[in-house]
């Protein structure tokens, strides 16, 4: 018997019908959590994410538990109410926890998160019928999504997209500077909570959807790699609201083709689609230099550097060297002796113990505080629009500079 | 040694922007310094110094509302402040253009009933680029710029907003002689352009007499807050008693009162 061809896209899109909305709802699940995630990603939280995903598994386990051993009607105790509760519960704790840790918000998340991951195990070994299930929740080994949870889902992501795109520049302004927004009167707080609700709420509907796996995964890789590509924060949540939506439907399409588990094959196609981000922040990067900078820093005035005149131009010290602002980047220029201010005749104008303007007992050098220039062959250094070189203990002066206020 | 100074009498006779009458300031309930005595008018300009760990930031946050005042009386009346944080605050690793850093600053009145805040108030953004001559810089990334530009791109965030108090935390740290006076002189072109009373912690004392017109000097350990003119807070006990009689004397003279 001939072996069995692999799956192809084809095949993919022709069993669309039974595809659908698994894939969609791995879209977007994808594109809310990347979107949310740059906001975790950005206030180094991103244990968050997965505390939440932890806590909406155990909570979904819990409703099984409550269905099975307790008697609670099945409409009563819903996974998807259990997720929602657990995560809500978690979000509530650590925001309101948040204040009394002292620093320790790492620890916390940490202690929610294996509160979560035990007692999901825990409750599965009480449910054996649900075992596979427990699977599902905790490495998104799911291959059907009902439409009612689609459309659900949908919902979902409609709200609070729509409160995140009107929100978004206050969201932004606490997640990038929280007292500098207190300062000008954002209404920090409630953004914060806003933002741990639609949170809740994203992961508790992802966990029972797709698992706890690939949950974390969107709201982490593709914030990473939308932070590589975006030139600031509002652009990223765009940027990771694509990449994840994509790293969901590619992400199912690849567990059909390679007859992977879908959860682990959707973090894997996020983190491909972060190595890519990767590379091409770099080529934009060195696009950028190359064409606006070439060193890195484009010398003008008030760049921070000294401005000192050098025949018919200006010149910018930095780091000792001169440096000229020219249109493919910096040009080193020299400064010699017929290059200083009119009327001096490259002589040691006096001879002093220390340096004669400087506070008593100054000797230049490294760290010194003044500004040093490369002159000739020595170093000197710039007092008071004059060239100072320190000659073993005394200080001579190497005449005056045109420096440009 | 326990001092308290009340400020000495200032300038002109602008209404307060900020008023302190024996406040105390420190974290939970217990204050870290003696009481402050003060008021901040317009254009005047006040340096914060005293040795690291003083309670010059405690100082500072209080005023800006981020901590509670433990004792006393405050009142701020300033209709807005613009806060410029230390540059080590900004994280490197959130991207960020020149333009987008300024913007955050129209945000004071932003809320989800005008979320267009920001585009009505580009007039103020282009405003705040100018006066800190960064107008060429809008494209660049915060990680290409040198200090000194970092520092006016806060400085210019800080002025979007239209503030009447200005305040710095150590905007000259880590920067060679000529740039911390290029940005103490701009400092001082702006208040009295802007008509801005402003707050400044820094370390460099000689800078500091220069351009301030008042001082406030903190000193945890010796017990000690002293407040009022630059050239009466030097040759103060407690600044005499940390600094010595030389350099008070010597920055005496210099000070821009």
């Amino acid at each position: 018997m001939p072996p069995e061809a692999p799956p192809t896209l084809r095949d993919f899109f022709a069993a669309w019908e039974l595809f659908a909305d698994p894939a969609l709802a791995g879209a977007l699940a994808g594109a809310l959590l990347g979107a949310l995630g740059v906001y975790v990603v950005v206030r180094r939280m991103v244990f968050l994410s997965a505390a939440l995903a932890q806590a909406a598994g155990l909570g979904v386990a819990g409703a099984w538990f409550a269905q099975i051993h307790v008697g609670v009607p099945a409409g009563l105790a819903t996974p998807t109410v259990g997720a929602g509760l657990a995560s809500a519960l978690a979000a509530t704790l650590m925001a309101s926890g948040e204040a009394g840790l002292k620093g320790r918000r790492d620890g916390w998340l940490g202690g929610v998160y294996l509160v979560g991951a035990a007692g999901t195990l825990a409750i599965g070994t009480r449910i054996v019928q649900e075992v596979q299930d427990i699977e599902t929740i905790l490495f998104g080994s799911a291959v059907a999504v009902s439409p009612d949870d689609l459309r659900a889902l949908a919902w979902t992501v409609g709200l609070l997209g729509a409160l995140h795109l009107v929100g978004l520049r206050g969201f932004v302004q606490v997640a990038v500077d929280e007292n500098g927004a207190r300062v000008r009167g954002l209404p920090v707080r409630l953004l914060g909570l806003l933002l741990m609700g639609s949170l809740a709420l994203a992961v508790s509907f992802g966990t029972r959807i797709l698992g706890a796996l690939p949950v974390f995964a969107f709201t982490v890789l593709p914030p990473l790699a939308a932070l590589r590509l975006a030139p600031n924060v509002g652009h990223a949540v765009l940027w990771a609201t694509l990449i994840g939506a994509l790293a969901g439907f590619a992400g199912y399409v690849a567990a059909f083709l390679w007859k992977l588990p879908v959860g682990a094959a959707q973090t894997l196609t996020a983190t491909v689609l972060l190595a890519m981000a990767w590379v091409a922040g770099k080529g934009l990067q060195w696009q950028h230099n190359r064409s606006a900078h070439r060193g890195g820093h484009i010398h003008g005035p008030g760049c921070g550097h000294v401005a000192i005149r050098h025949g018919d131009h200006v010149d910018y010290l930095d780091d000792g060297q001169l440096q000229h602002q020219g249109g493919a980047g910096h040009e080193v220029h020299h400064l010699h002796g017929h290059v200083a201010a009119a009327g001096y005749d490259h002589g040691h104008d006096h001879d002093h113990e220390g340096c004669p303007t400087a506070p008593q007992g100054h000797v230049h050098g490294p760290g010194c505080g003044h500004p040093r220039i490369a002159h000739g062959d020595h170093h000197d250094y710039l007092v008071g629009g004059r060239l100072h070189h320190q000659h073993g203990d005394h200080c001579d002066d190497h005449g005056p500079v045109d420096v440009v206020e | 040694m326990m001092t308290t100074q009340t400020a000495a009498p200032v300038h002109d006779e602008a209404p307060a922007l900020v008023s302190c009458a024996a406040l105390a300031v420190g974290y939970a309930g217990k204050a870290m310094l003696p009481p402050v005595t003060l008021q901040v008018r317009p254009r005047q300009l006040w340096a914060v110094f005293g040795p690291n760990g003083s309670g010059k930031s405690t100082v500072l946050k209080t005023v800006l509302g981020l901590l509670p005042p433990v004792a006393g009386e405050f009142a701020c009346t300033a209709s807005s402040l613009g806060y410029v944080p230390q540059r080590s605050e900004i994280d490197p690793a959130i991207p960020a253009r020149v333009i987008d850093m300024v913007r955050a600053g129209v945000e004071r009145k932003w809320s989800f009933l005008d979320p267009s805040w920001t585009w009505k108030n580009r007039a103020a953004i282009d405003d705040a680029l100018g006066d800190t001559h960064i107008r060429a810089l809008v494209r660049e990334p915060w990680t290409h710029l040198s200090e000194g530009q970092k520092q006016r791109v806060l400085m210019a965030q800080a002025l979007a907003g239209n503030p009447q108090l200005l305040v710095l935390d150590e905007p000259t740290s880590a920067m060679d002689v000529h740039a911390e006076r290029a940005i103490f002189a701009l400092l001082d072109d702006l208040r009295r352009r802007r008509d801005l009373g402003v707050m400044v912690v820094g370390h460099n004392l000689g800078v500091l007499a220069r351009f301030a017109t008042h001082a406030l000097f903190v000193d945890k350990d010796q017990a000690a807050v002293d407040a009022g003119l630059v050239r009466d807070v030097v040759r103060g006990s407690a600044f005499v008693e940390r600094f010595g009689r030389g350099v008070a004397e010597h920055l005496g003279a210099s000070d821009a009162t």
